[in-house]
């Protein structure tokens, strides 16, 4: 068996033409679910019985399926049920046209990692002694105001680990989407090993790329920690 | 009277914590709590700040009265800002260095400007010799160091009065002199003050007005002098003996 390296250095540059969807894809779902991870996880901490046990439910069904089924099951239902209401509402407009599946993909992947997210930042915001809030409130600010400015920084510097693990997670986990025809750095390379049948070489170039792309996000993330935590006593 | 606090309850559970405690202080007091561990000092502190919530008693403060089991939210910012609060563990915001510590309240909370607050919070460090370490974050200081700084946060606001919760009973022996002598300092200012604490010397030097509680209740309260020199209730004599064997031996001897 011998490899093609020609056909491997064409299709490494060829993969990274995905790259800026699986990235997109990524960034448009952490946008979106680190705020709403954080709001959730605060509503489980301090929420009465049946909200936080709501959001309880929601992370256990997320945690307790495959994403593979999450996928399929959004793919095949949604843009049906939107069609549906579309007609319903009277408007005249292909929903199967419409959107894109970048966009189902992104909502698969937003209630996934939201989910992921709302665990990780509840676990960091228990690690922030209670003290803390009663000193914010002694000195004249609001709960919410003590919670922007002394809390959730404290508790992002926490998380950060945890949100690292959750985007390098999300980046190889987008590679799912090309069940959906999103052509991502996966599609790109399955395609383009399709005409020829280079599947291992595509394969490995798949492969360096995410490689790259997750050491490059863990730097990035390491760099982010060193500096959100200037005020922890050094070791 | 600047504070009147009347007929304070409160329960954990099924244990009465405070059974019913009133206090009234003046402006310019220095009110020591003193009293063995359990006795409901620290609850009591901590209810006329709402960081718990009684189950009855009401509280005059700057000519308004309040329920402390159930006045509003509104109510309760305004006592918070017209109080300070000083920690046992200090508080310190760990995220902010020790300027941005006494800044943060003045200008979230109070609404100052930032200039003008930052000058405040230079002054307040500069009171409790902290200046120097304006820029240190909490995790790079002493815990005496740290305390002075709480003190320049409860400072900083002007309050009408500072509660401070057993504030040098996280200290190092060796580090307790530094936090009393700006308290002492405090003190002589005229500043209102309700101090819980285990300092027997701190409480006979500085405070105007000693209160004894036990097992919830206030067992005896009186000037400094009279409390320490010839206390009427057996239960506080038992107490004081216990903590200053020295002083009290010639006593037991009679």
């Amino acid at each position: 068996m011998r490899l093609d390296f020609e056909f491997m250095q064409e299709t490494f540059l060829l993969v990274w033409s995905g790259a800026g969807t699986t990235l997109s894809l990524t960034a448009l779902v952490l946008l979106v679910s680190i705020p709403l991870g954080f709001y959730l996880a605060a509503v489980r901490l301090h929420s009465g019985l049946i909200i936080s046990s709501a959001v309880r439910g929601y992370v256990s069904f997320v945690r307790g399926t495959p994403i593979i089924l999450q996928i399929l099951l959004v793919y095949s239902l949604l843009p049906s049920l939107l069609n549906a209401a579309a007609q319903a509402a009277g408007l005249s407009v292909n929903i199967f046209d419409l959107i894109e599946p970048f966009w189902y993909a992104a909502v698969v992947f937003t209630l996934n990692t939201t989910a992921l997210l709302t665990e990780v930042f509840r676990s960091s915001l228990t690690a922030i002694p209670k003290g803390q809030l009663e000193a914010g409130l002694t000195c004249g600010m609001s709960a919410f105001k003590t919670y922007l400015h002394i809390i959730v920084p404290q508790a992002l510097a926490v998380a950060l680990p945890g949100l690292c693990n959750a985007t390098v997670n999300l980046v190889k986990g987008t590679s799912l989407a090309f069940l959906m025809t999103v052509k991502d750095i996966m599609a790109v390379g399955k395609i383009a090993a399709s005409y020829g049948y280079n599947y291992l070489e595509a394969y490995l170039d798949v492969f360096l790329v995410y490689l790259i792309l997750c050491t490059i996000i863990q730097l990035g993330y390491a760099v982010l920690e060193a500096r959100l935590s200037t005020f922890r006593a050094k070791l | 009277m600047l504070m009147s606090i009347r007929n304070v309850k409160k329960n954990f559970h099924h244990t009465q914590v405070l059974k019913d405690v009133s206090l009234n202080v003046k402006k310019g007091d220095v009110v020591a709590i003193i009293g063995p561990s359990g006795s409901g000092k620290t609850t009591f502190l901590r209810c006329l700040s709402f960081l718990e919530q009684a189950d009855g008693g009401e509280m005059d403060f700057n000519g308004r009265t309040l329920s402390l089991a159930s006045a509003s939210k509104k109510e309760i910012a305004a006592v918070r800002k017209q109080t300070a609060f000083v920690f046992q563990n200090y508080n310190l915001f760990a995220n902010k260095t020790a300027l941005e510590n006494v800044t943060v309240g003045l200008v979230s909370g109070h609404g100052m400007a930032r200039d003008k607050a930052k000058k405040v919070a230079l002054a307040a460090l500069q009171k409790v010799g902290m200046a120097d370490r304006a820029d240190y974050y909490p995790a790079h200081l002493s815990g005496g160091q740290q305390q002075r700084v709480a003190i320049a946060r409860a400072i900083a606001a002007s309050p009408d009065v500072i509660l401070f919760d057993e504030p040098t009973s996280a200290l190092d022996p060796e580090l307790v002199s530094e936090v009393l002598q700006v308290m002492k300092e405090l003190a002589q200012e005229g500043t209102t003050m309700i101090v819980v604490t285990h300092e027997m010397k701190f409480a006979r030097e500085a405070a105007t007005h000693v209160v004894f509680m036990a097992d919830g209740v206030v067992v005896e309260e009186g000037r400094a002098e009279e409390i320490f020199t010839a206390p009427k209730e057996e239960r506080t004599r038992r107490f004081l003996q216990y903590i200053l064997p020295e002083e009290y031996a010639a006593a037991v001897l009679i």
